[in-house]
């Protein structure tokens, strides 16, 4: 009986495993897709900047790209420089937007294509005045820095201020005023951020908390553009303020996750109690 | 006389309550060398109440559309009262559920339970398991969260590798040629309304056969001679046994406690190991997460269409295993039923059951 | 005998309280929520919105934008942005809503036109009863 079944699964696998057609359709399907493994990377810009016969001077960029915030954002060469990235030929092309290196002067626009809110209060502030005035002044760049030797854009963070960069051009006195301002309403959202990556690690959900406290953060952080000293310190304590209904829902959020792994404990034990008592009174008396 | 004596006599008169549990619980007896493997199936019992009871419950507050039900079981875990608790029970016991039916199967197996007269029983059991297993790939579609949507679209397009209606079925199964909203829907009505009476349907059926043949004796301690050849029915009694009520009975008791403190245990110290961090980003088509791989108990499978060089034989492979499995009653004619003196089965059982770890293993951490 | 007796009570008590255990917040869980159900709405009178102009409000603690389209009436929109949060502003001259932290566009009814957002911005429900605009 069981060769017979046997042979009956032999004889059909047989002649229907010669056809071949599906075979592709099936490695379509299920191999060749990001999930089975295989990543598949088309960017022609890429392909170009890391092969041997490049200028040394722009084969780093690629791999400092990569350590950088816009690649974990997914903004990649075309988002800020143009040109096409699919299409070899026209990668550095001037009918696909390409735009090449930003002149110094042009900088600020040139990031403030996306990064539109800071671009309008350094516009305004006496960096951005300077700059445009005299051609001389901090850019982007020069704080920021760019995908330049060893350099990368790393995500923006207080200690961007510091004397070094800063007495460049003036006394280090004002910065450190502002920064000191910054100081602690930084720290804040510092801790919140830590909050939220405890609560994700227990498996709550805080995309809606997170949505704020990145709002807050970018209004505090555009703020600083505007390099005015006393409106900073103004207005730090109402960004505090804005923070504290975050704060209190990531406490209460954790205290109920402690509750939670308490009372599972609980039910845990009584169970087990119960498991022993059943088993002691399982076994036959002695007769 | 004191009140409960008066209940039972009420039901006594009505429906002879004294004899039935007499008959059913006192003089029905379990055989002597009875170990607690016997107990698995009562508790796999225990584990599909557990499973319906804590899915009703959730059902009261879930939304089956996809821009909902995200949404929906985030208020289940943190705005309803005491509804994490609920939701970890059911993720958490159906792993265990797929723990436990998988080794009843194997304890049954190892004991030749399987063997005339009880072919019937073998197979409405292993039809339950693949059932149990539809259960889980349907459940882990409806929180519609990034690990639900990827692995569920890499489980539906398994079928393509068959020729012709391997598309068909993908296409059947996912309402489309993508996984969307109707997938979702699909799933659902599965998942709550067509599984639940099927799998109650086998068990009953299940239940019936082992009852109306009687428990089988294990092999183990046993003098080694064969079986009287069964020719004509009847109903194993085991006379020399116990009791079922109080002795077996209890043992299933603690048991199903044991079952339930592992499941507790795991709510307790490890409740986010069901639920990695994309089981709790929802559900973006656009953008495939790095890792994707189905459930643990879909690992093997998974792992094997991988390793097989030619992936229609890796299918094929797949499915003659699975009928292999189902028909084996039909398959192992050997006399012998205690497996410890038939060395190549023995072997080959325990030689599967590594393959499966070392697969699981392989498929986890790759 | 006296050690089974013991221990059959103490069975009887793990198990009382496990039902209590679990009863509880079965009847917590199925009990209606407390006060969430009511919805407040925002009242704005139609005075306040000229046509082609917006103003915004806070509706349910989410940051919204009420606009008065020029062809087709008010409607109720969260400035949150759906990329990552900030709050859109609303350009008149071009009828878009612009996000300031990555240059997101959205048209007037809420949809993508450019940019990093994945998802067009929530709608509320608005209806006009005589001289305000009710949201909610």
């Amino acid at each position: 009986m069981r060769y017979l079944l046997l042979s009956l699964l032999m004889v059909i696998s047989l002649p229907v495993s010669s056809l071949a057609g599906y075979r592709e359709e099936f490695e379509r399907e299920f191999l060749s897709k990001p999930w089975a493994g295989e990543q598949v990377e088309e960017d022609a810009c890429i392909a170009c900047h890391v092969a041997e016969k490049m200028d040394p001077k722009f084969k780093n960029i690629p791999q400092s790209w990569r350590m950088s915030i816009h690649y974990q954002h997914n903004v990649s060469c075309h988002d800020c420089h143009g040109g096409d990235p699919k299409d070899a030929e026209m990668s550095m092309s001037r009918q696909r937007g390409f735009v090449g290196t930003p002149k110094y002067a042009e900088v600020p626009e040139f990031c403030g294509k996306c990064h539109v809110g800071i671009l309008r209060n350094y516009l305004e502030s006496g960096h951005g005045k300077a700059l445009k005035s005299t051609g001389k002044g901090p850019n982007c760049v020069t704080c920021h820095g760019s995908h330049k030797e060893e350099e990368y854009i790393k995500k923006a963070n207080i200690d961007i201020i510091n004397e070094r960069l800063c007495s460049k051009c003036h006394s280090y006195e004002r910065a450190k005023i502002m920064k000191q301002a910054l100081f602690l309403t930084e720290k804040k959202m510092g801790e919140l951020e830590e909050g939220f990556g405890r609560l994700k690690a227990e498996g709550v959900y805080v995309e809606e908390e997170e949505k704020g406290l990145f709002n807050i953060q970018a209004e505090f952080r555009t703020l600083f553009h505007t390099v005015d000293v006393s409106l900073v310190k103004d207005r730090t304590d109402e960004f505090a303020k804005k923070l504290e209904p975050i704060e209190t829902k990531v406490k209460n959020t954790l205290r109920e996750l402690r509750f939670r792994k308490n009372f599972s404990a609980f039910i845990m034990l009584l169970f087990a109690g119960m498991g022993i008592v059943v088993f002691i009174l399982s076994k036959p008396p002695r007769e | 006389m004191g009140v409960g004596r008066k209940i039972r006599d009420w039901f006594d008169v009505r429906i002879g309550l004294d004899e039935f549990t007499r008959v059913q619980f006192r003089e029905f007896r379990v055989p002597g060398n009875c170990n607690v493997f016997h107990t698995l199936g009562l508790v796999t019992v225990i584990a599909y109440m557990i499973q319906v009871i804590t899915g009703i419950l959730l059902l009261v507050y879930y939304v089956p559309h996809p821009d909902f039900a995200f949404k929906s079981v985030q208020e289940i875990m943190n705005t309803v009262s005491f509804g994490w608790l609920l939701r970890q029970v059911h993720v958490v016991g159906s792993s265990l559920m797929v723990i436990v039916v998988f080794l009843h199967m194997a304890s049954v197996f190892f004991m030749g339970g399987y063997r005339k007269p009880r072919e019937m029983t073998w197979v409405v059991g292993g039809l339950m398991f693949l059932i149990t297993l539809v259960f889980c790939l349907s459940g882990y579609l409806l929180p519609w969260t990034q690990l639900s949507y990827w692995a569920t679209t890499v489980v539906t397009s398994i079928p393509t590798a068959f020729p012709y209606i391997g598309d068909f079925i993908s296409r059947v199964l996912r309402g489309g040629d993508y996984v969307t909203g109707i997938t979702l829907g699909r799933f659902f009505a599965l998942h709550v309304s067509i599984l639940p009476p099927l799998f109650l349907f086998l068990m009953v059926l299940h239940i019936f056969f082992v009852k109306r043949t009687g428990l089988s004796t294990p092999p183990c301690g046993l003098s080694s001679e064969p079986q009287n050849p069964w020719t004509e029915y009847r109903r194993e009694t085991h006379p020399d046994g116990y009791p079922f009520y109080p002795y077996f009975f209890r043992k299933e008791i603690f048991m199903g406690m044991l079952y339930l403190t592992v499941m507790f245990f795991f709510i307790t110290f490890f409740p986010m190991l069901f639920l990695p961090e994309e089981a709790n980003t929802p559900a973006d088509p656009l953008r495939t997460p790095s890792q994707i791989r189905p459930e643990w108990y879909f690992l093997v499978p998974y792992q094997m269409l991988k390793l097989v060089p030619n992936k229609f034989i890796g299918i094929t492979l797949l499915i003659a295993l699975v009928a292999v499995f189902l028909s084996w009653p039909f398959l192992d004619t050997k006399k012998e039923p205690n497996i410890l003196k038939r060395p190549v089965l023995k072997a080959v059982f325990f030689l599967i059951l590594i393959l499966l770890a070392v697969l699981t293993l392989w498929g986890h951490y790759r | 005998m006296k050690r089974r007796n013991f221990l059959k009570v103490l069975l009887g008590l793990l198990g009382s309280a496990t039902m209590v255990t679990f009863a509880y917040p079965l009847v917590k869980f199925l009990a209606p929520p407390e006060g969430e159900s009511k919805t407040r709405k925002l009242v704005v009178k139609k005075s306040e919105l000229p046509m082609g102009e917006a103003k915004g409000f806070t509706f349910n603690n989410v940051p919204v934008i009420v606009i008065n389209r020029p062809d087709k009436g008010f409607i109720a929109l969260s400035k949150v942005c759906t990329h990552l949060g900030c709050l859109v502003t609303y350009e008149k001259a071009k009828k878009i809503l612009l996000c300031p932290c990555h240059a997101g566009i959205y048209d007037i009814e809420g949809n993508v036109v450019s940019g990093p957002p994945p998802k067009p911005l929530q709608k509320f429900p608005v209806r006009v009863e005589g001289e305000n605009v009710v949201i909610g």
